[in-house]
Protein backbone atom coordinates (compact mmCIF):
# COMPACT_ATOMS: atom_id res chain seq x y z
CA UNK A 1 0.00 0.00 0.00
CA UNK A 2 2.41 2.73 -1.08
CA UNK A 3 0.09 5.71 -0.62
CA UNK A 4 -2.19 4.68 2.20
CA UNK A 5 0.65 4.95 4.70
CA UNK A 6 1.09 8.61 3.84
CA UNK A 7 -2.45 9.45 4.82
CA UNK A 8 -3.23 10.62 8.27
CA UNK A 9 -5.57 7.77 9.05
CA UNK A 10 -6.70 8.11 12.65
CA UNK A 11 -8.69 4.93 13.09
CA UNK A 12 -8.04 1.23 12.98
CA UNK A 13 -11.70 0.58 12.23
CA UNK A 14 -11.95 -0.45 8.57
CA UNK A 15 -15.34 1.20 8.10
CA UNK A 16 -13.99 4.48 9.47
CA UNK A 17 -10.93 4.26 7.26
CA UNK A 18 -13.25 3.68 4.30
CA UNK A 19 -15.30 6.74 5.20
CA UNK A 20 -12.24 8.92 5.71
CA UNK A 21 -10.85 7.83 2.37
CA UNK A 22 -14.13 8.47 0.60
CA UNK A 23 -14.42 11.94 2.15
CA UNK A 24 -10.92 12.82 1.09
CA UNK A 25 -11.53 11.55 -2.41
CA UNK A 26 -14.71 13.59 -2.66
CA UNK A 27 -12.78 16.61 -1.42
CA UNK A 28 -10.51 16.16 -4.44
CA UNK A 29 -7.38 14.80 -2.78
CA UNK A 30 -5.47 12.86 -5.45
CA UNK A 31 -3.43 11.05 -2.77
CA UNK A 32 -6.62 9.70 -1.24
CA UNK A 33 -7.79 8.39 -4.61
CA UNK A 34 -4.51 6.59 -5.07
CA UNK A 35 -4.72 5.23 -1.54
CA UNK A 36 -8.22 3.91 -2.15
CA UNK A 37 -7.03 2.31 -5.37
CA UNK A 38 -3.97 0.76 -3.72
CA UNK A 39 -6.02 -0.61 -0.87
CA UNK A 40 -8.47 -2.45 -3.13
CA UNK A 41 -6.91 -3.05 -6.52
CA UNK A 42 -5.35 -6.38 -5.59
CA UNK A 43 -8.62 -8.11 -4.70
CA UNK A 44 -10.58 -6.44 -7.50
CA UNK A 45 -8.01 -7.53 -10.06
CA UNK A 46 -7.83 -11.06 -8.68
CA UNK A 47 -11.59 -11.38 -8.77
CA UNK A 48 -12.06 -10.13 -12.32
CA UNK A 49 -9.07 -12.15 -13.50
CA UNK A 50 -10.65 -15.31 -12.09
CA UNK A 51 -13.86 -14.39 -13.89
CA UNK A 52 -12.21 -13.44 -17.20
CA UNK A 53 -9.21 -15.77 -17.36
CA UNK A 54 -7.21 -13.21 -19.31
CA UNK A 55 -4.75 -10.58 -18.07
CA UNK A 56 -5.72 -7.94 -20.66
CA UNK A 57 -9.42 -8.32 -19.94
CA UNK A 58 -8.74 -8.28 -16.20
CA UNK A 59 -6.85 -5.00 -16.58
CA UNK A 60 -9.72 -3.56 -18.66
CA UNK A 61 -12.34 -4.65 -16.14
CA UNK A 62 -10.30 -3.36 -13.19
CA UNK A 63 -9.87 -0.03 -14.92
CA UNK A 64 -13.59 0.24 -15.65
CA UNK A 65 -14.44 -0.76 -12.06
CA UNK A 66 -12.39 2.04 -10.53
CA UNK A 67 -13.52 4.63 -13.09
CA UNK A 68 -17.14 3.85 -12.23
CA UNK A 69 -16.35 3.80 -8.53
CA UNK A 70 -14.69 7.23 -8.59
CA UNK A 71 -17.56 8.60 -10.68
CA UNK A 72 -20.15 7.31 -8.22
CA UNK A 73 -18.26 7.71 -4.97
CA UNK A 74 -20.80 10.26 -3.75
CA UNK A 75 -23.38 7.45 -3.86
CA UNK A 76 -21.40 5.29 -1.43
CA UNK A 77 -23.35 5.44 1.83
CA UNK A 78 -21.28 3.13 3.95
CA UNK A 79 -24.08 0.58 4.47
CA UNK A 80 -21.66 -2.07 3.31
CA UNK A 81 -17.88 -1.96 3.35
CA UNK A 82 -16.11 -0.11 0.57
CA UNK A 83 -14.61 -3.45 -0.53
CA UNK A 84 -18.07 -4.99 -0.92
CA UNK A 85 -19.29 -1.94 -2.82
CA UNK A 86 -16.27 -2.08 -5.16
CA UNK A 87 -16.64 -5.83 -5.68
CA UNK A 88 -20.28 -5.36 -6.63
CA UNK A 89 -19.19 -2.98 -9.38
CA UNK A 90 -16.37 -5.32 -10.40
CA UNK A 91 -18.66 -8.36 -10.75
CA UNK A 92 -21.15 -6.33 -12.77
CA UNK A 93 -18.42 -4.99 -15.07
CA UNK A 94 -16.89 -8.45 -15.49
CA UNK A 95 -20.19 -10.20 -16.23
CA UNK A 96 -21.26 -7.56 -18.77
CA UNK A 97 -17.80 -7.59 -20.35
CA UNK A 98 -17.70 -11.38 -20.56
CA UNK A 99 -21.06 -11.50 -22.33
CA UNK A 100 -19.61 -9.32 -25.05
CA UNK A 101 -16.33 -11.24 -25.17
CA UNK A 102 -18.14 -14.57 -25.45
CA UNK A 103 -20.03 -13.34 -28.49
CA UNK A 104 -16.79 -12.29 -30.16
CA UNK A 105 -15.00 -15.50 -29.18
CA UNK A 106 -17.82 -17.56 -30.62
CA UNK A 107 -16.82 -16.18 -34.01
CA UNK A 108 -13.08 -16.63 -33.61
CA UNK A 109 -12.76 -19.65 -31.34
CA UNK A 110 -11.56 -21.86 -34.15
CA UNK A 111 -8.74 -19.39 -34.74
CA UNK A 112 -7.68 -18.39 -31.27
CA UNK A 113 -8.13 -21.74 -29.60
CA UNK A 114 -5.85 -23.94 -31.61
CA UNK A 115 -5.37 -27.32 -30.02
CA UNK A 116 -2.19 -27.42 -28.03
CA UNK A 117 -0.53 -30.72 -28.86
CA UNK A 118 1.71 -30.51 -25.81
CA UNK A 119 -1.31 -30.35 -23.55
CA UNK A 120 -2.74 -33.52 -25.05
CA UNK A 121 0.23 -35.53 -23.93
CA UNK A 122 -0.14 -34.60 -20.25
CA UNK A 123 -1.50 -37.12 -17.75
CA UNK A 124 -4.87 -37.98 -16.37
CA UNK A 125 -4.80 -35.38 -13.57
CA UNK A 126 -3.94 -32.55 -15.94
CA UNK A 127 -6.71 -33.63 -18.31
CA UNK A 128 -9.09 -33.81 -15.42
CA UNK A 129 -8.12 -30.33 -14.27
CA UNK A 130 -8.60 -28.97 -17.77
CA UNK A 131 -12.01 -30.65 -17.89
CA UNK A 132 -12.91 -29.14 -14.53
CA UNK A 133 -11.81 -25.68 -15.63
CA UNK A 134 -14.06 -26.04 -18.68
CA UNK A 135 -16.89 -27.16 -16.40
CA UNK A 136 -16.37 -24.07 -14.20
CA UNK A 137 -16.40 -21.91 -17.35
CA UNK A 138 -19.68 -23.55 -18.32
CA UNK A 139 -21.43 -22.79 -15.02
CA UNK A 140 -24.31 -20.35 -15.35
CA UNK A 141 -23.98 -16.63 -14.62
CA UNK A 142 -25.68 -17.21 -11.28
CA UNK A 143 -23.53 -20.10 -10.13
CA UNK A 144 -20.08 -19.19 -11.43
CA UNK A 145 -19.56 -15.92 -9.50
CA UNK A 146 -20.54 -17.64 -6.25
CA UNK A 147 -18.24 -20.60 -6.89
CA UNK A 148 -15.34 -18.36 -7.97
CA UNK A 149 -15.77 -16.03 -5.01
CA UNK A 150 -16.16 -18.76 -2.40
CA UNK A 151 -14.11 -21.75 -3.49
CA UNK A 152 -11.50 -19.95 -5.59
CA UNK A 153 -11.02 -16.58 -3.88
CA UNK A 154 -12.12 -17.48 -0.36
CA UNK A 155 -14.93 -14.94 0.19
CA UNK A 156 -17.42 -15.71 2.95
CA UNK A 157 -21.09 -16.25 2.15
CA UNK A 158 -21.84 -12.94 3.90
CA UNK A 159 -19.39 -11.12 1.61
CA UNK A 160 -20.80 -12.84 -1.47
CA UNK A 161 -24.35 -12.04 -0.42
CA UNK A 162 -23.43 -8.37 0.07
CA UNK A 163 -21.58 -8.17 -3.24
CA UNK A 164 -24.18 -9.91 -5.37
CA UNK A 165 -27.18 -8.51 -3.52
CA UNK A 166 -28.61 -11.91 -2.63
CA UNK A 167 -29.51 -13.55 0.70
CA UNK A 168 -26.83 -15.62 2.43
CA UNK A 169 -28.99 -18.72 2.01
CA UNK A 170 -29.13 -18.18 -1.74
CA UNK A 171 -25.36 -17.90 -1.86
CA UNK A 172 -25.05 -21.22 -0.03
CA UNK A 173 -27.61 -22.89 -2.27
CA UNK A 174 -25.87 -21.67 -5.41
CA UNK A 175 -22.51 -22.94 -4.17
CA UNK A 176 -24.10 -26.32 -3.46
CA UNK A 177 -25.55 -26.43 -6.99
CA UNK A 178 -22.26 -25.35 -8.56
CA UNK A 179 -20.29 -28.04 -6.73
CA UNK A 180 -22.88 -30.67 -7.66
CA UNK A 181 -22.55 -29.77 -11.33
CA UNK A 182 -18.77 -29.88 -11.15
CA UNK A 183 -18.80 -33.26 -9.38
CA UNK A 184 -21.05 -34.55 -12.12
CA UNK A 185 -18.64 -33.36 -14.80
CA UNK A 186 -15.75 -34.87 -12.89
CA UNK A 187 -17.52 -38.19 -12.37
CA UNK A 188 -18.42 -38.45 -16.06
CA UNK A 189 -14.82 -37.84 -17.04
CA UNK A 190 -13.37 -40.19 -14.43
CA UNK A 191 -15.92 -42.80 -15.51
CA UNK A 192 -14.79 -42.52 -19.12
CA UNK A 193 -11.20 -43.13 -18.10
CA UNK A 194 -11.96 -46.01 -15.76
CA UNK A 195 -14.10 -47.60 -18.43
CA UNK B 1 -12.95 -42.51 -7.38
CA UNK B 2 -14.33 -41.79 -3.90
CA UNK B 3 -16.01 -38.55 -2.78
CA UNK B 4 -13.00 -37.36 -0.77
CA UNK B 5 -10.68 -37.73 -3.74
CA UNK B 6 -13.24 -35.97 -5.91
CA UNK B 7 -13.47 -33.04 -3.48
CA UNK B 8 -9.69 -32.90 -3.29
CA UNK B 9 -9.44 -32.66 -7.07
CA UNK B 10 -12.19 -30.10 -7.15
CA UNK B 11 -10.39 -27.92 -4.60
CA UNK B 12 -7.11 -28.27 -6.48
CA UNK B 13 -8.71 -27.33 -9.78
CA UNK B 14 -10.40 -24.36 -8.11
CA UNK B 15 -7.06 -23.06 -6.81
CA UNK B 16 -5.57 -23.07 -10.30
CA UNK B 17 -8.65 -21.74 -12.05
CA UNK B 18 -7.73 -18.57 -14.01
CA UNK B 19 -4.92 -17.92 -11.55
CA UNK B 20 -3.80 -14.29 -11.83
CA UNK B 21 -0.19 -13.18 -12.06
CA UNK B 22 1.03 -9.97 -10.40
CA UNK B 23 -1.32 -7.00 -10.60
CA UNK B 24 -0.05 -4.39 -13.08
CA UNK B 25 -0.92 -1.79 -10.44
CA UNK B 26 0.83 1.28 -11.89
CA UNK B 27 -0.15 0.51 -15.48
CA UNK B 28 -3.84 0.27 -14.61
CA UNK B 29 -3.63 3.41 -12.47
CA UNK B 30 -2.11 5.36 -15.39
CA UNK B 31 -4.89 4.13 -17.66
CA UNK B 32 -7.54 5.13 -15.13
CA UNK B 33 -6.06 8.60 -14.88
CA UNK B 34 -5.93 8.95 -18.68
CA UNK B 35 -9.52 7.77 -19.13
CA UNK B 36 -10.88 9.99 -16.42
CA UNK B 37 -9.01 12.97 -17.85
CA UNK B 38 -10.44 12.26 -21.30
CA UNK B 39 -13.93 11.91 -19.86
CA UNK B 40 -13.62 15.22 -18.01
CA UNK B 41 -12.46 16.93 -21.21
CA UNK B 42 -15.38 15.45 -23.14
CA UNK B 43 -17.80 16.74 -20.52
CA UNK B 44 -16.37 20.26 -20.55
CA UNK B 45 -18.47 23.09 -22.10
CA UNK B 46 -15.90 23.50 -24.89
CA UNK B 47 -16.57 19.93 -26.00
CA UNK B 48 -18.59 20.96 -29.06
CA UNK B 49 -15.64 22.91 -30.44
CA UNK B 50 -13.34 19.95 -30.00
CA UNK B 51 -14.92 17.81 -32.73
CA UNK B 52 -13.82 19.82 -35.78
CA UNK B 53 -10.27 19.76 -34.38
CA UNK B 54 -10.48 16.01 -33.84
CA UNK B 55 -11.82 15.63 -37.36
CA UNK B 56 -9.04 17.62 -38.95
CA UNK B 57 -6.38 15.79 -36.93
CA UNK B 58 -7.91 12.41 -37.74
CA UNK B 59 -8.11 13.19 -41.44
CA UNK B 60 -4.48 14.27 -41.44
CA UNK B 61 -3.36 11.16 -39.59
CA UNK B 62 -5.51 9.00 -41.84
CA UNK B 63 -3.74 10.43 -44.86
CA UNK B 64 -0.39 9.66 -43.27
CA UNK B 65 -1.46 6.09 -42.47
CA UNK B 66 -2.76 5.35 -45.94
CA UNK B 67 0.24 7.02 -47.51
CA UNK B 68 2.72 5.02 -45.50
CA UNK B 69 0.83 1.78 -46.03
CA UNK B 70 0.62 2.13 -49.79
CA UNK B 71 4.19 3.35 -50.05
CA UNK B 72 5.24 0.29 -48.10
CA UNK B 73 3.34 -1.96 -50.48
CA UNK B 74 4.96 -0.30 -53.49
CA UNK B 75 8.44 -0.65 -52.07
CA UNK B 76 7.72 -4.29 -51.22
CA UNK B 77 6.39 -5.25 -54.66
CA UNK B 78 8.86 -6.87 -57.07
CA UNK B 79 7.92 -4.42 -59.84
CA UNK B 80 9.05 -1.51 -57.76
CA UNK B 81 12.35 -3.07 -56.82
CA UNK B 82 14.44 -1.76 -59.76
CA UNK B 83 13.46 1.81 -58.89
CA UNK B 84 14.86 1.69 -55.42
CA UNK B 85 18.36 2.97 -54.86
CA UNK B 86 18.58 1.84 -51.28
CA UNK B 87 20.78 -1.03 -50.23
CA UNK B 88 18.88 -4.02 -48.77
CA UNK B 89 19.95 -3.04 -45.24
CA UNK B 90 18.84 0.58 -45.78
CA UNK B 91 15.55 -0.63 -47.19
CA UNK B 92 15.00 -2.83 -44.16
CA UNK B 93 15.80 0.07 -41.83
CA UNK B 94 13.42 2.28 -43.74
CA UNK B 95 10.65 -0.32 -43.53
CA UNK B 96 11.31 -0.69 -39.83
CA UNK B 97 10.93 3.06 -39.38
CA UNK B 98 7.69 3.03 -41.34
CA UNK B 99 6.33 0.24 -39.17
CA UNK B 100 7.35 2.12 -36.03
CA UNK B 101 5.56 5.22 -37.29
CA UNK B 102 2.45 3.22 -38.16
CA UNK B 103 2.43 1.52 -34.78
CA UNK B 104 2.41 4.94 -33.14
CA UNK B 105 -0.67 5.71 -35.24
CA UNK B 106 -2.29 2.45 -34.17
CA UNK B 107 -1.61 3.13 -30.51
CA UNK B 108 -3.08 6.63 -30.82
CA UNK B 109 -6.15 5.27 -32.60
CA UNK B 110 -6.63 2.58 -29.96
CA UNK B 111 -6.35 5.24 -27.24
CA UNK B 112 -8.96 7.35 -29.02
CA UNK B 113 -11.36 4.39 -29.32
CA UNK B 114 -10.96 3.74 -25.59
CA UNK B 115 -11.59 7.41 -24.84
CA UNK B 116 -14.73 7.36 -26.95
CA UNK B 117 -15.88 4.13 -25.33
CA UNK B 118 -15.35 5.48 -21.83
CA UNK B 119 -17.03 8.79 -22.69
CA UNK B 120 -19.97 6.85 -24.11
CA UNK B 121 -20.17 3.73 -21.97
CA UNK B 122 -23.36 2.61 -23.67
CA UNK B 123 -21.38 2.21 -26.86
CA UNK B 124 -18.79 -0.08 -25.37
CA UNK B 125 -19.03 -2.85 -22.82
CA UNK B 126 -22.54 -1.94 -21.71
CA UNK B 127 -23.86 -1.87 -25.23
CA UNK B 128 -24.76 -5.52 -24.80
CA UNK B 129 -27.15 -4.53 -22.07
CA UNK B 130 -29.11 -1.90 -23.97
CA UNK B 131 -27.98 0.53 -26.62
CA UNK B 132 -28.64 4.24 -26.69
CA UNK B 133 -28.62 6.42 -29.77
CA UNK B 134 -25.28 8.18 -30.23
CA UNK B 135 -25.28 11.92 -30.91
CA UNK B 136 -23.89 13.35 -34.16
CA UNK B 137 -20.58 14.31 -32.63
CA UNK B 138 -20.07 10.78 -31.31
CA UNK B 139 -20.97 9.24 -34.65
CA UNK B 140 -18.57 11.58 -36.45
CA UNK B 141 -15.79 10.77 -34.00
CA UNK B 142 -16.32 7.05 -34.44
CA UNK B 143 -16.43 7.40 -38.20
CA UNK B 144 -13.10 9.20 -38.26
CA UNK B 145 -11.43 6.87 -35.85
CA UNK B 146 -12.69 3.83 -37.80
CA UNK B 147 -11.21 5.24 -41.00
CA UNK B 148 -7.87 5.69 -39.27
CA UNK B 149 -8.07 2.15 -37.95
CA UNK B 150 -8.87 0.73 -41.39
CA UNK B 151 -5.93 2.60 -42.91
CA UNK B 152 -3.64 1.17 -40.22
CA UNK B 153 -5.02 -2.33 -40.78
CA UNK B 154 -4.41 -2.12 -44.52
CA UNK B 155 -0.84 -1.08 -43.81
CA UNK B 156 -0.34 -3.99 -41.41
CA UNK B 157 -1.74 -6.57 -43.83
CA UNK B 158 0.54 -5.22 -46.55
CA UNK B 159 3.55 -5.23 -44.22
CA UNK B 160 2.72 -8.74 -43.01
CA UNK B 161 2.38 -10.16 -46.51
CA UNK B 162 5.69 -8.66 -47.50
CA UNK B 163 7.50 -9.77 -44.32
CA UNK B 164 5.99 -13.28 -44.43
CA UNK B 165 7.12 -13.74 -48.05
CA UNK B 166 10.68 -12.89 -47.00
CA UNK B 167 10.50 -14.78 -43.69
CA UNK B 168 11.22 -11.53 -41.82
CA UNK B 169 8.34 -11.25 -39.39
CA UNK B 170 9.56 -9.50 -36.28
CA UNK B 171 8.25 -8.59 -32.84
CA UNK B 172 6.96 -5.23 -34.09
CA UNK B 173 4.54 -6.87 -36.51
CA UNK B 174 3.45 -9.31 -33.80
CA UNK B 175 2.68 -6.49 -31.34
CA UNK B 176 1.11 -4.35 -34.05
CA UNK B 177 -1.30 -7.10 -35.13
CA UNK B 178 -2.31 -7.68 -31.51
CA UNK B 179 -3.03 -3.97 -30.99
CA UNK B 180 -5.06 -3.73 -34.19
CA UNK B 181 -7.07 -6.83 -33.27
CA UNK B 182 -7.84 -5.34 -29.87
CA UNK B 183 -9.01 -2.07 -31.45
CA UNK B 184 -11.08 -3.97 -34.03
CA UNK B 185 -12.88 -5.83 -31.26
CA UNK B 186 -13.57 -2.62 -29.37
CA UNK B 187 -14.99 -1.08 -32.53
CA UNK B 188 -17.14 -4.16 -33.09
CA UNK B 189 -18.79 -3.37 -29.77
CA UNK B 190 -19.33 0.29 -30.69
CA UNK B 191 -21.77 2.39 -32.70
CA UNK B 192 -19.41 1.92 -35.66
CA UNK B 193 -21.26 -1.34 -36.36
CA UNK B 194 -24.60 0.42 -36.73
CA UNK B 195 -23.66 0.52 -40.41
CA UNK B 196 -24.11 -3.10 -41.66
CA UNK B 197 -21.37 -2.74 -44.28
CA UNK B 198 -18.91 -1.50 -41.69
CA UNK B 199 -19.99 -4.29 -39.34
CA UNK B 200 -19.18 -6.93 -41.97
CA UNK B 201 -15.87 -5.29 -42.80
CA UNK B 202 -14.85 -5.20 -39.12
CA UNK B 203 -15.84 -8.85 -38.74
CA UNK B 204 -13.75 -9.82 -41.77
CA UNK B 205 -10.88 -7.76 -40.45
CA UNK B 206 -11.23 -9.41 -37.04
CA UNK B 207 -10.85 -12.83 -38.67
CA UNK B 208 -7.81 -11.89 -40.75
CA UNK B 209 -6.08 -10.05 -37.91
CA UNK B 210 -6.73 -12.98 -35.55
CA UNK B 211 -5.15 -15.33 -38.10
CA UNK B 212 -2.16 -13.03 -38.54
CA UNK B 213 -1.74 -12.65 -34.79
CA UNK B 214 -1.84 -16.40 -34.34
CA UNK B 215 0.60 -16.99 -37.18
CA UNK B 216 3.19 -14.57 -35.81
CA UNK B 217 2.69 -15.75 -32.23
CA UNK B 218 3.31 -19.37 -33.19
CA UNK B 219 6.40 -18.38 -35.15
CA UNK B 220 6.45 -21.67 -37.05
CA UNK B 221 6.28 -19.97 -40.48
CA UNK B 222 4.07 -22.78 -41.72
CA UNK B 223 3.31 -22.14 -45.44
CA UNK B 224 -0.12 -23.79 -45.07
CA UNK B 225 -1.11 -21.32 -42.36
CA UNK B 226 0.12 -18.48 -44.53
CA UNK B 227 -1.95 -19.84 -47.40
CA UNK B 228 -5.05 -19.89 -45.16
CA UNK B 229 -4.52 -16.24 -44.27
CA UNK B 230 -4.08 -15.34 -47.92
CA UNK B 231 -7.30 -17.20 -48.77
CA UNK B 232 -9.19 -15.30 -46.08
CA UNK B 233 -7.90 -11.97 -47.39
CA UNK B 234 -8.81 -12.84 -50.96
CA UNK B 235 -12.12 -14.66 -50.42
CA UNK B 236 -13.44 -11.93 -48.16
CA UNK B 237 -12.05 -9.21 -50.39
CA UNK B 238 -10.56 -7.52 -47.35
CA UNK B 239 -8.05 -5.30 -49.14
CA UNK B 240 -10.60 -4.29 -51.78
CA UNK B 241 -13.14 -3.42 -49.11
CA UNK B 242 -10.58 -1.52 -47.07
CA UNK B 243 -9.55 0.52 -50.07
CA UNK B 244 -13.17 1.10 -51.00
CA UNK B 245 -13.88 2.43 -47.53
CA UNK B 246 -10.78 4.52 -46.89
CA UNK B 247 -11.24 7.63 -49.04
CA UNK B 248 -8.66 7.78 -51.83
CA UNK B 249 -8.70 11.58 -51.81
CA UNK B 250 -6.81 11.44 -48.55
CA UNK B 251 -3.92 9.77 -50.30
CA UNK B 252 -1.52 12.38 -51.70
CA UNK B 253 -0.64 12.24 -55.39
CA UNK B 254 2.12 9.86 -56.33
CA UNK B 255 1.30 7.30 -53.66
Amino acid sequence: MPEIAKLNVVSENPRLIDRQLVHRCLAGEPQAERALYDAHVERVYRLVHRMAGDADLAADFTQETFIRAFDRLDQFRGDSSLATWLHTIAVSVALNGMRKVKRIRARTDNIDETPDLAARTTGFTADLKARLHSAIDALSEKLRPVFVMHDVEGYTHEEIAGTLGIPVGTSKARLFDARAKLRLALAAFAGDHIA
Amino acid sequence: MNDDRMDELLAEAARDYNAPADVPRDEIWSRIQAERGARRRDRSPNRVWMWPTVGIAAAALLAVGVTLGRRMERSASPAAAPLTVATPQTARDSTGQLITQLRHETTATDRRVRELASANPATAIDRAGGATQPDDATSLSYHLVVLKHLAGSEALITAFRSAARNGEIDAQIAAWSKELLSTTRMLEASVATDDPTMKRLLEDLDLVLAQIKQYVTRGTNNPEDLDLIEQSIIKRGVITKLRGTVPARNVPAGI
